[in-house]
């Protein structure tokens, strides 16, 4: 293969970052566009002052350009993530979050921060909930069997993270049997 | 780690273990390097590993526990597995865990040896991948500080195939590490 090696063992953060740019987010728009048709879909037609929904990618350009205000989904608010972060200090599984909430949050609170309610809370929050996830991570490393691993509810993310050694520690174990 | 064409494995290959002949083979005295002529009965001679597979099978020689699986390097792994330097328990590259896969295959009692090996691993793994993404905080030069030296010693211990694993996981974290802290400013 000619990819170099540190990119053989999993996809790259900004990949991930750029495959959760797929997903719709509300915006509510500051211009008018009629229906427009793009590779991925038809995506408008945007009308101010009513909500539209259309990819993250575009709601980005769009607010960089400060033609539009992107509306936080339900889980990006400081009393959804202090229940989940709650949830997640108290039981022994992880705690249910969108799958790509890593990248989506990251994004959102980059550049729209101004449209978000108390972003520094939000990042405060969401730093300790990566932190307290990383920490029940390591704790399934030591249960660590060479066959089959159980970690629900884990995101995008976080699967990323921690594959390339996930499965290079089971390949390890799995030749350790007797018998492999 | 034992796939024909790894490298690792052949390089764990390059290893002697001792093996107590069974019977007289005359002329073969040059196989343990030695200057004698004849192998006679109960004699003991290093021989490399390749070659302890057909002479323990052919039931022509017991072979000898190496010193890295001996009673004192078990019972050390017992008490605490992360404080035994595996690195220096077998010669160049280290890689003490092929060289056990190696044994083990040729040991009767496997599931033995299997254990051992699987525990030490799984035992030192997190430490392993900790110090991974830990070291990686501190910098290229760090690694010293309250309980630095441990932590040092550890890492310097580290067997080939959990080196390969500590480049992944810090690799990882590396990545991981640019991804947060680049992407505050990159868009504005």
């Amino acid at each position: 293969m000619s990819l170099p090696h540190t990119l053989r063992a999993s996809v790259t953060p900004p990949e991930l970052e750029l495959i959760a740019c797929q997903q719709l987010v509300d915006i509510v728009p500051l211009i008018a566009m009629e229906k427009t048709a793009f590779i991925s879909g038809a995506y408008g037609p945007l009308r101010p002052p009513h909500k539209a929904r259309i990819p993250l990618w575009m709601a980005v350009t769009l607010k960089q350009k400060k033609k539009c205000h992107i509306l936080a989904p339900e889980w990006l608010t400081v009393e959804y993530l202090q229940l989940k972060l709650t949830q997640e200090t108290t039981q022994a599984e992880f705690t249910k979050l969108p799958f790509r909430f890593a990248e989506l949050s990251r994004v959102m609170l980059d550049v729209a921060s101004d449209d978000l309610q108390n972003p520094d809370k939000l990042r405060s929050l969401l730093q300790d909930l990566r932190e307290a996830r990383q920490a029940k991570a390591r704790a399934g490393l030591e249960n660590l069997e060479h066959s089959a691993l159980g970690l629900s509810n884990l995101s995008a993310m976080e699967i990323n993270e921690i594959r390339p050694f996930f499965i290079e520690a089971m390949a390890i174990l799995g030749r350790l049997q007797p018998g492999a | 780690m034992d796939d024909y064409f790894s490298i690792d494995a052949i390089l764990a290959e390059n290893q002697r273990v001792g093996c107590r002949f069974k019977i007289d083979i005359a002329d073969m005295g040059h196989l343990g390097g030695g200057g004698e002529r004849d192998i006679t009965r109960s004699n003991t001679l290093q021989l490399p590993i390749w070659l302890v597979y057909t002479v323990v099978l052919s039931d022509w020689a017991d072979m000898i526990m190496p010193p890295a699986f001996g009673s004192k390097v078990r019972n050390a792994l017992k008490a605490d597995p992360c404080s035994v330097r595996l690195s220096g328990l077998v010669g160049a590259g280290g890689l003490w865990y092929v060289f056990g896969k190696t044994i083990m295959e040729i040991l009767d009692k496997k599931q033995e040896m299997s254990d051992l090996l699987t525990n030490t691993f799984r035992k030192r793994l997190v430490q392993v991948i900790d110090q991974a993404q830990h070291f990686n905080a501190l910098g290229p030069a760090g690694g010293v500080g309250p309980g630095g030296d441990s932590a040092q010693s550890f890492r310097e211990g580290l067997d080939g195939t959990e080196r390969e694993l500590f480049a992944l996981a810090q690799e990882g974290a590396k990545r991981m590490k640019r991804w947060y802290e680049e992407s505050d400013r990159g868009r504005r």
